[in-house]
């Protein structure tokens, strides 16, 4: 798409719905349509058939300022996906025009939605809007991540002007469990110690599990917290890990994406093992 | 506009100085919010450093939407209802950066909910539609209103009493003079006055903050070997 044609193209307009069901002991992709730039790729099971993984595909290979992309991923009761994305996502700089990414996901009764995206390049002049909506089941559970690159650092490039907006925003029946509001404001303070701290790369992973209701205790013990910090092997100032009333959080701010990418595999692993008695897996596009 | 309206009345002034008080006993002082873990890093280590900091958590961090949450406290108080104020804490529960921040926000809402209801028992009913654990921005947004105290002068006294209390911390772990910390106070309060008039004006769509720093500092707090302030 030509930039300069911005005014005459309203940009792309790509909408991707992908409803999960389970019968039989098996988890299927019953409806996936995606229309342009969006695709997913056809179903795999990795593991086993109870665990459908998916793989989506933005053909344009960037998004540019007036797009607007919307996700609907519905999981059916007992359904379990994993879903992730073929390619780093690249956010170009833009004309004027807001770039916007709406998800929304409905996680059933007893349903487990890993949310595994690859990381998203912000291109210097960028104007992004990311919206992750994630409604729970009473017994849903929920894994996400995230990771963003500031600027295409390799060519020395920083976020100097342009503005990146996230929210992440995970409710349980309605009722708000983790809101996550993150901006940043592409300029010369971004090196401050309160926002990127001279790093280009942030990254966020959450696991909302199924909340025990009677029991006051929180879902993740601090042993679990303890051990994700130490799954991390470089500099401990790069990483924080911390409860949510009904999971866990990990944050890291660095310069390394194997590094960010080994961590968040790393805690994925040891909460599936936790929480999901699931085994570890490598995803392929991962490697 | 005359001198008579501009002023707030004098119970109105008094009841403000007690809630905004360093002696209001809902433990503030205790809590560094991040500062300890940033300051032993010696990534504060003066004045300059931690002005700029305070400066920057006014201008984007996550204090702005906690002062949001008590003019939202404020408002739905104000208009009686009571179920927005319960949704808003529910929210701000879900938002607060880490697990610190949570029982820090927790511990000094439920100590003012209990000193209200000591002294003005009459406002038991809004208090209690909150619901428990009660976040302080919500119980000093609701609080505020229900002692009749006018809606910017709250949002005013919430912000210098936080950053007041960021200015404790420096003061105790840099450390600073008094002096110092005063300067700074004195300094930011045109920085304050800023974010007070912009608060009322924000949507639900503008409660974003940029809070890399205080989510990371408070949560290697927790892991820091020996502390002053609490977790």
């Amino acid at each position: 798409m030509n930039q300069n044609n911005l005014d005459a193209c309203p940009g792309w307009q790509g909408h991707l719905q992908l409803t999960y069901g389970y019968s039989g002991g098996k988890t299927q992709a019953i409806e996936h349509r995606g229309t342009a730039p969006l695709k997913v790729q056809r179903s795999f099971y990795p593991e086993s058939a109870a665990i459908c993984h998916n793989t989506i595909l933005h053909t344009a290979g960037g998004v540019v300022g007036g797009d607007r992309l919307n996700i609907d991923i519905d999981l059916q009761s007992r359904s379990r996906a994993v879903i992730t994305t073929a390619a780093a996502g690249k956010i170009y700089g833009s004309n004027g025009a807001l770039a916007s990414e709406q998800i929304v996901q409905n996680v059933g009764e007893n349903a487990c939605l890993e949310w595994l995206p690859q990381e998203t390049i912000i291109f210097d002049g960028a104007l992004f809007d990311r919206h992750l909506r994630v409604n729970l089941a009473a017994t849903a559970s929920w894994l996400g991540w995230e990771i963003d690159r500031f600027g295409r650092t390799a060519r020395g490039e920083r976020f100097t002007h342009g503005v990146w907006k996230s929210a992440t925003e995970v409710y349980r029946q309605g009722i708000p469990v983790w809101i996550d509001r993150q901006l940043l404001y592409g300029d010369d303070k971004i090196d401050l110690p309160n926002s990127l701290a001279g790093y280009p790369i942030v990254g966020t992973l959450a696991w909302i599990g199924a909340g025990n209701l009677e029991s006051d205790e929180l879902l993740v013990s601090k042993n679990i917290v303890v051990k994700a910090r130490s799954l991390f092997d470089g500099a401990p100032s790069k990483i924080g890990v911390t409860r949510l009333t009904e999971g866990i959080l990990c944050r890291y701010r660095g310069d390394s994406t194997t590094e960010v990418r080994r961590w968040f595999a790393a805690v994925w692993h040891l909460l599936r093992h936790s929480y999901l008695d699931s085994p570890p897996i490598h995803l392929r596009v991962w490697q | 506009m005359d001198r008579e309206n501009s002023t707030p009345d004098r119970q109105q002034l008094l009841r403000l100085l007690q809630l905004s008080s360093p002696l209001l006993p809902v433990g503030g002082y205790s809590y560094s919010e991040g500062l300890e873990q940033i300051i032993d890093r010696g990534i504060i280590r003066d004045r300059e450093t931690l002005q700029a900091w305070i400066d920057r958590e006014l201008q984007t961090g996550a204090i702005r939407i906690e002062t949001a949450m008590v003019d939202r406290a404020y408002l739905a108080g104000m208009a009686g209802d009571l179920e927005r104020a319960c949704y808003w804490n529910q929210w701000l529960s879900a938002a607060r950066e880490t697990e610190e921040l949570r029982l820090q926000s927790w511990q000094m809402g439920g100590s003012l909910v209990k000193l209200a209801l000591e002294l003005t028992p009459e406002i038991a009913d809004s208090i209690s539609a909150i619901g428990n654990p009660c976040n302080y921005a919500i119980a000093f947004g609701v609080v505020a209103q229900s002692w009749q105290i006018d809606r910017d002068a709250t949002i005013l006294a919430y912000l210098h009493t936080w950053v007041a209390n960021q200015l404790g911390v420096g003061i105790k772990s840099i450390p600073l003079g008094q002096t110092a910390g005063q300067q700074i106070l004195w300094h930011l309060q045109a920085n304050i006055d800023a974010l007070a008039r912009t608060i009322p004006t924000l949507a639900d769509g503008d409660l974003y903050a940029c809070s890399w720093g205080l989510s990371l500092a408070s949560m290697q707090h927790e892991t820091l070997y020996s502390r002053l302030f609490r977790s």
